[in-house]
């Protein structure tokens, strides 16, 4: 079996067709999911983003993708999800959806051996990828409409009942977080779904106090602290509760023992998925110019909230890929020019055809806060992991400051000495509306560098001429203060 | 219809043997569409704008759950070279095959499928309707299989003559036929339209079943099977008498058979495990019977191969014919949902 990647390159749906028959047959039978369940001839998923478009992701047509083998992997493992989920289902596997905790509770589910967790709330990103308004005409019929942002797809999904199974148990985190999504998640109950609460609290993010010290070892959070205050305490202890009672009632559900070992085996799986995210980050990011795309990287830190529903097989695709990105940066063979601009990407795009937009342009992205920061740190696995789970979830992006984000951003400026921010709100989303406007005044203060805000409009198979325009625009500015920066000369 | 499902999800459910909230619908409304929308047929498959916009117009009047990108099984023949009329209003009429004989084959030569006779009018209309609809009704395309193209590039009793006197040579002409095939069912891909395989010369009604394995069978497994590399689910649609061959029919490694006059209890019975089973209204009933008959036989047709253990797909057994009225096809569908 003979296949070597190209010259890395990033290239548009009808070259992955074309390239995509020089693959090896033998290829496409060895990458399946679900290892563990047999030979199952519907678990390969080594397939071009045609196969998706044919099955309605119209998007892709769009998009431009790494043209690697293992971009092709991830690819083809994160578009056959819905698949995916449905087969755990009709081989007996338990199937939880876990949401609006984004990355918190499934490694607490994923300890129950035959329990898989998802998160419906990933099905925001449908309505861009299928250029379609079926799944939020499905929840403005339900209640909720264009005031509320695109996570509301998610409750179209659970009326459709076509894009996951029916869950044994959806685990519905509230409180200080999404209003948006909050209100999802009372609509699925109020469809008759089995829903455990999950009640987040505000974190009172602590400045300057000289009693906080880091969580985690250095680079994995160095931004949050933890609050010594009474308040903090108690906080702490409540989530604690919180998640010794969603401990005790999965063990009820699922009909399994959840024992510290099952969990703390569950918790090095997770911490084997982070620790490769973010070395494939460090990597793409330190090097001198791009070895992945940024829509590639984008996925692949979206996957340390569930790992696409198959953490074995997705920790192999990191694997590959983290493989893929050093013999790239070793080689020096790069996918964009060494003068694209360094950005740091605010807040998930929604529409992925941005990043691609942007990358277009000559923009690279060399950090982000997708909201998710609660995901990305790696879990202490010897003490009482229940309670590691609970204080993980303290470093939510959204249960916080504003500040708090902004300082995560600002420490990936300096760590990669990015030259501008572009901030991309979510239509509809409440948190965006008040927040865009904090960060950029933050980020424009504190560092000195253009910020680019805008809120990403609605589905379609476009970018807005008008937001076209000003990202153009954005990259003008970038290219006019690197020249003066290097005194007339680029 | 005001169902919970649009025909996507639903057949993206039925194709991964989960229920659907009804069976989905399918008669095969092909030309008809041109009827429907009151277009002249040689508009109809000589331009793709006008073909999708007809395929449009039907699944609006009638709701059902596919386009079907089709107007006639010549379409690769002439691409290969075979000449062919177009009649005002009626379908394309082959006047001057290609080859005289299968001994021939090495006149066929490779072409372009987007500059070759009228395959680019399909790739249009798929285009059209992928980007109106695509997000909700699945596009599907029909292809010719090399059985039924090479009895367009031959003169057909010639070809079923030499089938018989010079079986190498027929071979040999349907494997270039099927590699020819291939470069179109890759350009159809990139379109974004879901090929179904065609066969309809292959059928009961014309070759034996020795015949069809020999000849038939082995270049529609290919096309399938390559088509399987990219994961996708493949219909093969054989007219006629399918009966003596039914048993055969796995071997293609079809994921769905669309079926014509075959008893579809045998059907079930023989292939339900295995293959989801499409069929098979009698399309001279659609014709010619009063919309109450249909919709009557339909609930019954319904409800003998809805339990069908891998899944049913409501049809009629081959194209529902130009000029059929709308009211037949509308009590198709009605007696097809109240039977889901």
């Amino acid at each position: 079996m003979v296949y070597q990647d190209p010259s890395p390159r990033r290239i548009a749906f009808s070259e992955w067709s074309e390239q995509f028959r020089q693959v090896p047959d033998e290829l496409i039978q060895r990458f399946r999911y679900f290892a563990d369940s047999g030979n199952q001839p519907w678990a390969t998923y080594l397939f071009p983003p045609l196969t998706f478009a044919l099955y309605g992701s119209r998007h892709l047509k769009r998009l431009k993708f790494d043209n690697s083998l293992a971009a092709l992997r991830m690819w083809g493992f994160v578009m056959n999800e819905t698949e995916r989920l449905f087969r755990a289902r009709q081989i007996g596997r338990r199937v939880v959806a876990t949401m609006g905790d984004l990355g918190v509770t499934p490694p607490l589910v994923l300890g129950a051996g035959n329990a898989l967790p998802f998160y419906p709330d990933c099905i925001w990103w449908l309505p861009f990828m299928n250029e379609s308004s079926v799944l939020l005409d499905a929840a403005a019929r339900a209640g909720i409409g264009e005031s509320a942002c695109y996570s509301r797809a998610a409750l179209g999904a659970f009326i459709k009942r076509s894009y996951f199974p029916d869950p044994a148990l959806c685990i519905a985190a509230t409180g200080a977080s999404c209003d948006d999504f909050s209100a999802v998640e009372q609509l699925v109950e109020s469809l008759g779904f089995p829903v455990f609460w999950l009640e987040m609290p505000l974190r009172k993010d602590c400045e300057g106090n000289e009693n906080l010290g880091t969580v985690h070892k250095q680079g994995q959070s160095p931004i949050f602290r933890k609050d010594c205050t009474d308040y903090g305490h108690s906080v702490r202890e409540f989530i604690t509760a919180q998640f010794r009672s969603l401990h005790q009632h999965l063990q009820q559900v699922l009909e399994a023992p959840l024992g510290v070992s099952d969990l703390q085996a569950s918790l090095r799986k997770v911490n084997h998925v982070r620790s490769l995210v973010r070395q494939i980050k460090l990597q793409a990011y330190s090097a001198p110019a791009a070895v992945l795309p940024a829509l590639e990287l984008m996925v692949i830190e979206f996957g340390n909230l569930h790992f696409y529903s198959d953490v074995d097989e997705w920790t192999s695709i990191l694997d590959h890929v983290l493989r893929t990105v050093s013999q790239r940066a070793a080689a020096r063979r790069y996918l964009g020019p060494a003068d694209a601009l360094r950005v740091i990407w605010v807040t998930p795009p929604a529409d992925p055809l941005l990043l691609s937009y942007a990358e277009d342009q000559g923009l690279r992205i060399v950090g982000s806060e997708y909201l998710i920061n609660q995901a990305l740190p790696e879990l202490p696995v010897d003490d009482d992991p229940v309670r590691a789970l609970a204080e993980s979830l303290l470093q939510a992006s959204l249960i916080g400051s504003t500040r708090y984000r902004a300082e995560r951003v600002a420490e990936q400026v300096r760590q990669y000495q990015a030259e501008g921010i572009v901030i991309s709100g979510i239509l509809g989303g409440s948190h965006c509306a008040l927040e865009t406007n904090l960060l950029q005044d933050y980020l424009t203060k504190e560092l000195d560098l253009p910020v680019l805000s805008f809120d990403v409009p609605s589905p379609g198979s476009l970018i807005q001429g008008q937001l076209k325009t000003r990202i153009e625009a954005f990259v003008e500015v970038l290219r006019e203060r690197r020249r003066t920066a290097d005194g007339g000369h680029e | 219809m005001s169902d919970r499902l649009t025909p996507r999800e639903r057949f993206g459910l039925l194709v991964i043997d989960e229920p659907q909230d009804r069976i989905p619908i399918f008669p095969l409304i092909t030309s008809h569409a041109a009827a429907v929308a009151d277009m002249k047929l040689r508009d109809y498959y000589t331009d793709g704008r006008s073909l999708a916009r007809a395929q449009l117009r039907a699944q609006e009047v009638y709701g059902h759950d596919f386009i079907s990108i089709f107007s006639e099984v010549g379409l690769i023949a002439e691409a290969l070279g075979s000449r062919f009329e177009y009649p005002e209003n009626d379908l394309p009429v082959l006047r001057a095959p290609l080859l005289s004989s299968a001994a021939e084959h090495a006149r066929l030569e490779p072409v372009n499928p987007m500059t070759a006779g009228r395959y680019s009018v399909y790739c249009a209309a798929a285009d059209y309707c992928y980007d109106a609809i695509g997000d909700r009704v699945p596009i599907l395309a029909y292809v010719p299989a090399p059985f039924t193209t090479a009895l367009h590039l031959v003169p057909g009793e010639d070809f079923l003559v030499e089938l018989t006197t010079e079986p190498e040579a027929a071979q040999r002409l349907l494997e270039r036929i099927t590699e020819a095939t291939i470069e179109f069912l890759l350009e159809l891909l990139n379109h974004c339209a879901l090929p179904v395989l065609v066969d309809p010369l292959a059928s009961g009604s014309v070759i034996s079943p020795r015949l069809y394995r020999q000849f038939a069978l082995p270049h529609e497994r290919r096309l399938i099977d390559f088509l399987h590399r990219y994961d996708l689910d493949i219909i093969l649609h054989i007219c006629g008498d399918t009966a003596p061959m039914l048993d055969i029919l796995p071997e293609t490694n079809a994921d769905l058979v669309s079926l014509d006059r075959v008893d579809m209890v045998a059907a079930r019975d023989r292939l339900g495990t295995r293959l989801r089973l499409i069929g098979n209204y009698d399309t001279t009933s659609i014709l010619l019977s009063p919309p109450d008959r249909i919709e009557r036989e339909v609930r019954a047709m319904v409800a003998t191969c809805r339990n069908n253990p891998k899944g049913y797909v409501a049809a009629t057994g081959c194209e529902v014919p130009v000029r059929t009225p709308r009211e037949n096809v509308k009590a198709f569908i009605r007696g097809a949902t109240t039977g889901a």
